[in-house]
């Protein structure tokens, strides 16, 4: 009887202990949340709500890389676009100066070349000269402020010399840049120099070094740098 | 010696009760269910020993099993998208209330029975002093 009575008491107050702790853990749970904004709308559908309000954030996510992608494309494709226009670029200024287009400005030489009572200056001197400083590496030259370009011709007609189809007179001012010392150099060599061999032939040479010449781009009115013929190989 | 055990059985179980860890919104509607279910037991429980036919077996195996099931059948009601609770919440407060008003009755006979016996007891002696 008194043993009896022991296991039921054991098992009522375990039963309690369960029920009563279970009790007051559900009452801090429903303490605890906040009831009235959950109770509005039922779990179903706040998880359906939360489901997709997840799918769009997930869809936008999407829509926005992709869009961030096609931007970056787009910016590679303006980048490359500005790189190969500034190429084209530095290569047109380059083959403008190649050709003597533009003004160019740099350290060389300007040789004097002047008739006087003996002697007279001709074409084939100046010729001869343009040679000269070809050759000691001149990147622009002019005379008398006529561009010699690689179409230039320097002729004498009726004894009148004619530089890109236009008269020129002396005195001749021929104007260099290259390399300081290799242009002077080049025309002052010792007896086989040119000013040495043509002042020994008694004409009137002189030559100064100057550290910043501007040389005048090509502007005769004749069309030489128009090919009527000359089309390009393939 | 049963009611000492109560007692101290609902002062640990307040104790644990508050400090174990908040249960999950989620999973609150599922535990206040099985705690209806208990309660009802517990009434049942209260019932029979009342009317003399309390049976321990009984007691235990329903409090555990309506609890088990009252949760299963709300799981269930979730999944098919009917509030099965409800029913669950009708039927176990229904008895409790029917189980609530046979101890009220008990209690009330035996206390009118009581009175009854005390006047009858009264009036017996009254007539036992008037005989002598």
């Amino acid at each position: 009887m008194n043993k009896e009575k022991i296991t039921m008491a054991t098992v009522v107050g375990i039963v309690c202990i369960l029920l009563v702790s279970v009790m007051f853990a559900q009452f801090r749970t429903v303490e605890e949340t906040d009831i009235e904004g959950i109770e509005v709308a039922r779990e179903e559908e706040l998880r359906t709500m939360i489901a997709s309000w997840k799918a769009k954030y997930e869809e936008t996510s999407q829509k926005v890389q992709e869009t961030n992608k096609k931007i970056n494309e787009y910016q590679e494709k303006a980048e490359s676009v500005e790189e190969t226009a500034n190429l084209l670029n530095e290569e047109l200024a380059q083959t403008n100066m190649l050709v003597g287009k533009t003004d160019v400005t740099g350290e060389g030489i300007i040789v004097h070349l002047s008739d006087n009572e003996n002697k007279q200056i001709e074409e084939k001197d100046l010729l001869y000269l343009i040679n000269e400083l070809r050759l000691a590496g001149a990147e622009a030259i002019s005379i008398n402020d006529k561009r010699i370009v690689n179409m230039t011709e320097i002729v004498s007609v009726n004894e009148t010399i004619l530089i890109n189809t236009e008269r020129v007179t002396a005195p001749y001012t021929v104007k260099a840049i290259g390399n300081q010392k290799y242009l002077s150099s080049a025309l002052s060599l010792k007896n086989s120099g040119y000013i040495d061999i043509y002042t020994s032939l008694g004409k009137t040479i002189s030559m100064s070094v100057e550290k910043n010449i501007k040389i005048l781009a090509y502007n005769s009115g004749n069309n030489l740098m128009k090919f009527k013929y000359v089309k390009e190989a393939k | 010696m049963i009611l000492i055990a109560i007692i101290i059985g609902c002062i640990i179980g307040a104790i644990i009760g508050i400090n174990i860890p908040t249960i999950p919104y989620t999973y609150s509607g599922y535990l206040a269910i099985a705690i209806v279910a208990a309660l009802d037991s517990v009434f049942g429980g209260i019932t029979s020993t009342l009317k003399k036919n309390f049976d321990m077996k009984i007691f235990i195996s329903g409090f555990f099993v309506n609890a088990i099931l009252a949760m299963a059948l709300t799981y269930l009601g979730e999944k098919l998208n009917v509030d099965i609770y409800l029913a669950a919440v009708i039927v176990f407060v229904g008895r409790m209330f029917n189980n609530l008003g046979t101890i009220r009755r008990y209690y009330v006979e035996k206390i009118t029975t009581r009175k009854i016996i005390a006047k009858a007891e009264a009036t017996i002696k009254e007539a036992n002093e008037e005989n002598k």
